[in-house]
């Protein structure tokens, strides 16, 4: 701010377009992590579970509680970091699989349309919890903790895209290895083609689901903790407008598909970042919407293609 | 038996939190004689931080004044959400109409204010926003309809004269949030400064709730204005919109609203905030009112932008109140024009159209301080 | 003894009276048919076995042991697998997987091991791996272990289908028309394929609507009608019961 009015070198078209490149996948990739849990709880039980918005809060305000606890302590950043997104997607984790078992399991018979009922009162539920325990204010995250970035021909990419990014990429390997790779994995892919099938050939399904709900609650947690240490803040109906976006992705991508999840996610954090870059900031959303109705009106099933067995168990 | 274990082990999980912060909902006193004030805004959503603001400040208000009532007392308060909504406004005035409350103190948006004050002006009842700037508000002839706090058109005179006076910007950018009270401003801005010979660069919208502006702080950075003009509804959009400016180099001079004042904005920025400007009604902390105001309020924390506008809205009630000897309507109406005191947050005297005028001046974050800068009256720096 | 006992079954779903007080025994080294015209009850009768439908009255007992209650996972895990009617396969998997995602029931290894790779884990899944290539060639399929599922040919598909299941390592196996939609080959081979399970120990209950491969190959022979059981017993007393004709030719009449 100190810096005076003196005259600043204008950008060229094409530093503008690669700045705007950073901006979008960073925000993309945390869509892209939320949607995920989104896609994979739809795929195996074909519940929208609305409550996934304040899962990612509760990951956002247990990683500011400790990191500020941590980071207060005098622990370096990077240890603050990593022991505070193991600790809160572990109880995100535990969170989720409560909740899965409290307001869904007992509905599993039930008809789709309490379920949704169920989701949407947990929802609410979590949120006003979040308010009542922590209060109507923002909390500030130690924004201090990752600071500064670097400059690559004009464009400028902070220390904390980097990580966003970073650990996006991370965490989506490690989905992908767990989930073709492993036993339980194997397992998933099974529940989520053909429950009974499944449940015939000794796949302990309750089991699958709680497990859907950890993992998709893990990552929602971590994008929580990315985003709040990203924009300085969290609060307490922080999960409202990125579920809905992160929803949009799934559905985008091919709602029950993985792959098409990570795709839609960024898929629409670059859309709305360019749309805004291009068009105008007050219709990026509108665009974001469009591109979403364009997409399923010519793929009725997503980009990647729907990836659902729709019977009960 | 295991269905009831886990759900209080997802309770236990919920409420894990608790420990870690938050605090208690205060006050409901119980009696039903006496005065009875209602307390209007958003104790919930996105603005929930300035509407507990305002509870806040009529309750120390309550406290200071409630001993003086003698017996027109004991004064009570009746609090009511209405979430920014104006459906919700509504039925929260004639639930406050219900409760046979005397006065309304609210609401904060100005898009709460204008439908709630319908019922209540139709009941008798007056109500006295310390929040809601924008003019139209005191401009419709209603007889028990106050403001405390300062209008949209000055706040946004005092705006441009210290862009082309002090800064001597020759180019803006402007940025609002689309409510009834940012675009408003940021339009005024935008008009103003065209008169001025102020080069409007762009005028950008965001949605309320957004938390990523990376996009349009990019078309900012490109367009290199001298001043950046940022209008929106509260501190905790502000925020991470300072943060990002930051990040992103941007090295225009920052010129923010009152909306955006608050202790918050700093704990949040942190150093982000340091040098940003804002118009903001001119407060002297010095003064005997506001520190008697400020020794009131010290169990809420620290005051928001609107605690002390809060604060001397229900004293000025309560002194009319106490001057007529009674809350009859026409009786206190005729005391409020009488007021003529020095308030916590400035000089109160209500005139005709129920306004009690503007005092903008800018402010600055200093030092990890909101600190009064320039005066636009004087066009002088302050001391 | 790994005798599965049914008595008294009657499943009732809304006003359809599906079973009737439908009781039979496999026994040890069994191979019992199960026939009926369409819509008699067989495959509910595989579906209450397998835990997939509740009874309303009466009671299945393995070993000796109540079935009632337990989830579909449960039973298999004591030994009773089956296969499906209309084929059933993870079309999305390969051949290999698919019968390596059956196993999960005789595994030990929880969630945290497959995720953490952890030594157990990784020697656990060697030897399902191999016991899958075992039951693979077993039902001549090695060849195609890599191949997804859904490229197979159907008699292909239906051969693995039954590889899945005796992966399981059951004791008993149910098999929902096995023939349906062979050729004459095909069908020689499975009744072929089928008496070498048997003769791994494995009892079998098969519902079949081949009277070429029913009667060729199974000890006993239970039939349904409209949920009731109209005759048990040895295949040719079965095709000497008037009641059984009449049950068949009533059918076709209509």
């Amino acid at each position: 701010m100190a810096g005076g009015l003196r005259p600043q070198k204008a950008r060229t078209p094409v530093e503008f377009f690669l700045q705007q490149l950073v901006n979008g996948v960073t925000l993309g990739g945390v869509y892209a992590l939320v949607a995920l849990g989104y896609t994979m709880v739809y795929g195996i039980i074909q519940l929208i579970n609305f409550a996934h918005g304040e899962i990612y809060a509760s990951g956002g305000y247990m990683g500011v509680i400790l990191i500020s606890w941590l980071f207060a302590h005098g622990f370096p950043p990077m240890v603050c970091l990593g022991a505070a997104l193991i600790l809160a997607m572990g109880y995100c984790a535990l969170l989720a699989m409560a909740l899965e078992k409290v307001a869904y399991k007992p509905l599993r018979q039930s008809s789709r349309l309490s379920v949704l009922l169920s989701a949407l009162g947990m929802s609410i539920f979590l949120q006003n919890g979040l308010m009542l325990t922590q209060g109507v204010y923002d909390r500030a995250y130690p924004t201090e903790m990752v600071q500064g970035g670097f400059h690559v021909h004009g464009v400028i990419v902070s220390y904390m895209q980097c990580i966003i990014v970073g650990l996006t990429v991370l965490l989506l390997v490690l989905l992908n290895l767990l989930v073709y790779r492993t036993r339980i994995g194997k397992a998933m892919r099974a529940t989520a083609q053909d429950k009974t099938m499944s449940a015939l050939v000794g796949i302990n399904s309750s089991r699958i689901i709680s497990v859907t709900f950890a993992i998709g609650a893990g990552l929602a947690a971590a994008a929580g903790i990315m985003v709040g240490l990203y924009y300085g803040s969290v609060r307490y109906d922080m999960g409202f407008v990125p579920g809905i976006k992160a929803f949009s992705a799934a559905v985008l991508g091919g709602i029950g598909n993985i792959t098409g999840a990570m795709l839609g996610g960024l898929l629409i954090g670059v859309i709305e970042v360019f749309a805004a870059g291009y068009i105008s900031s007050e219709y990026k959303d509108v665009f974001a919407f469009i591109i979403l109705i364009a997409v399923l009106y010519f793929m009725p099933t997503g980009i990647m293609g729907e990836n659902v067995d729709d019977t009960r168990i | 038996m295991k269905r009831a274990l886990s759900l209080l082990a997802v309770l236990m999980l919920a409420l894990a939190l608790t420990a870690c912060g938050g605090k208690k909902d205060e006050n409901k006193a119980g009696a039903a004689d006496g005065i009875k004030i209602g307390s209007l805004g958003p104790l919930t959503g996105q603005y929930a931080a300035d509407g507990n603001d305002m509870k806040n400040g009529v309750l120390a208000a309550i406290e200071v004044m409630g001993p003086e009532m003698g017996k027109l007392g004991p004064v009570t308060i009746q609090s009511e959400d209405d979430a920014c909504d104006p459906r919700q406004a509504v039925a929260a005035a004639n639930k406050l109409i219900n409760e046979k409350v005397t006065a309304v103190i609210g609401a904060y948006c100005s898009s709460a204010t204008i439908p709630a004050s319908e019922p209540l002006m139709a009941a008798k009842i007056f109500m006295i926003t310390p929040a809601s700037t924008t003019e139209k508000v005191t401009e419709r002839g209603m007889p028990y309809m106050y403001r405390t706090c300062g209008r949209d058109d000055d706040q946004s005179k005092a705006a441009v004269k210290f862009m082309t006076d002090q800064l001597k910007a020759k180019t803006l950018y402007i940025v609002d949030d689309k409510t009834t009270y940012s675009q408003g401003l940021a339009d005024n801005v935008e008009k103003l400064g065209a008169g001025a010979n102020l080069k409007v660069l762009g005028h950008e919208h965001v949605n309320q709730g957004d938390k990523d502006y990376s996009a349009v702080l990019t078309k900012v950075k490109a367009a290199n204005p001298d001043v950046f003009y940022v209008s929106l509804q509260n501190s905790a959009s502000a925020a991470p919109m300072l943060i990002q400016i930051a990040r992103m180099g941007i090295k225009a001079k920052l010129l923010a609203q009152d909306a955006v004042y608050h202790p918050q904005l700093i704990a949040l920025a942190k150093q982000a905030a340091e040098g940003v400007y804002l118009t903001f009604g001119y407060t002297d902390k010095t003064t005997p009112a506001y520190q008697k105001f400020l020794a009131a309020y010290k169990k809420y924390g620290e005051p928001g932008a609107y605690s002390a506008y809060s604060f001397d809205s229900t004293v000025a009630y309560l002194k009319a109140v106490k001057a007529a000897g009674s809350t009859d309507p026409d009786k206190v109406r005729a005391e409020m024009a009488k007021l003529d005191f020095d308030g916590a947050s400035k000089h109160i005297k209500y005139k005709e159209n129920g306004d009690s005028g503007s005092n903008y001046v800018i402010q600055v974050v200093k030092d990890g301080k909101f600190t009064n800068y320039w005066n636009p009256e004087t066009g002088e720096l302050f001391k | 003894m790994a005798t599965l006992e049914l008595s008294e079954i009657s499943v009732r779903f809304g006003g359809l009276q599906a079973l009737t007080d439908v009781s039979f025994r496999v026994e040890e080294n069994d191979i019992v048919g199960l026939i009926g015209p369409n819509g008699a009850g067989k495959t509910t009768v595989f579906n209450v076995i397998t835990g997939v439908y509740q009874t309303s009255a009466g009671q299945v007992s393995y070993d000796g042991a109540p079935l009632r209650g337990l989830r579909p996972h449960k039973i298999l895990a004591l030994g009773v697998a089956r296969t499906f009617q209309n084929i059933r396969l993870f079309q999305n998997m390969t051949a290999l997987e698919n019968v390596m995602v059956a196993q999960h029931c005789r595994t030990r290894c929880g969630v945290l091991g497959a995720v953490l790779r952890l030594p157990g884990q990784k020697r656990e899944e060697e030897r399902i791996r191999e016991r899958s290539l075992e039951a693979l060639e077993f039902m001549d399929l090695g060849e195609y272990a890599g191949e997804l599922a859904s490229n197979l040919a159907y008699g292909l598909q239906r051969r693995l289908e039954i590889a899945r299941a005796l992966a399981t390592e059951p004791k008993t196996i149910l098999l929902d028309e096995p023939a349906a939609g062979l050729n004459p080959a095909e069908s020689r081979e499975l009744m072929h394929t089928i008496g070498r399970i048997s003769s791994r120990g494995i009892n079998i209950l098969m519902v079949e609507h081949d009277m070429k491969v029913v009667m060729g190959i199974c000890r006993h022979i239970v039939v349904l009608d409209h949920g009731v059981m109209i005759a048990e017993g040895e295949p040719e007393a079965i095709q000497r019961d008037p009641r059984v004709i009449e049950a068949y030719l009533g059918n076709e009449l209509n």
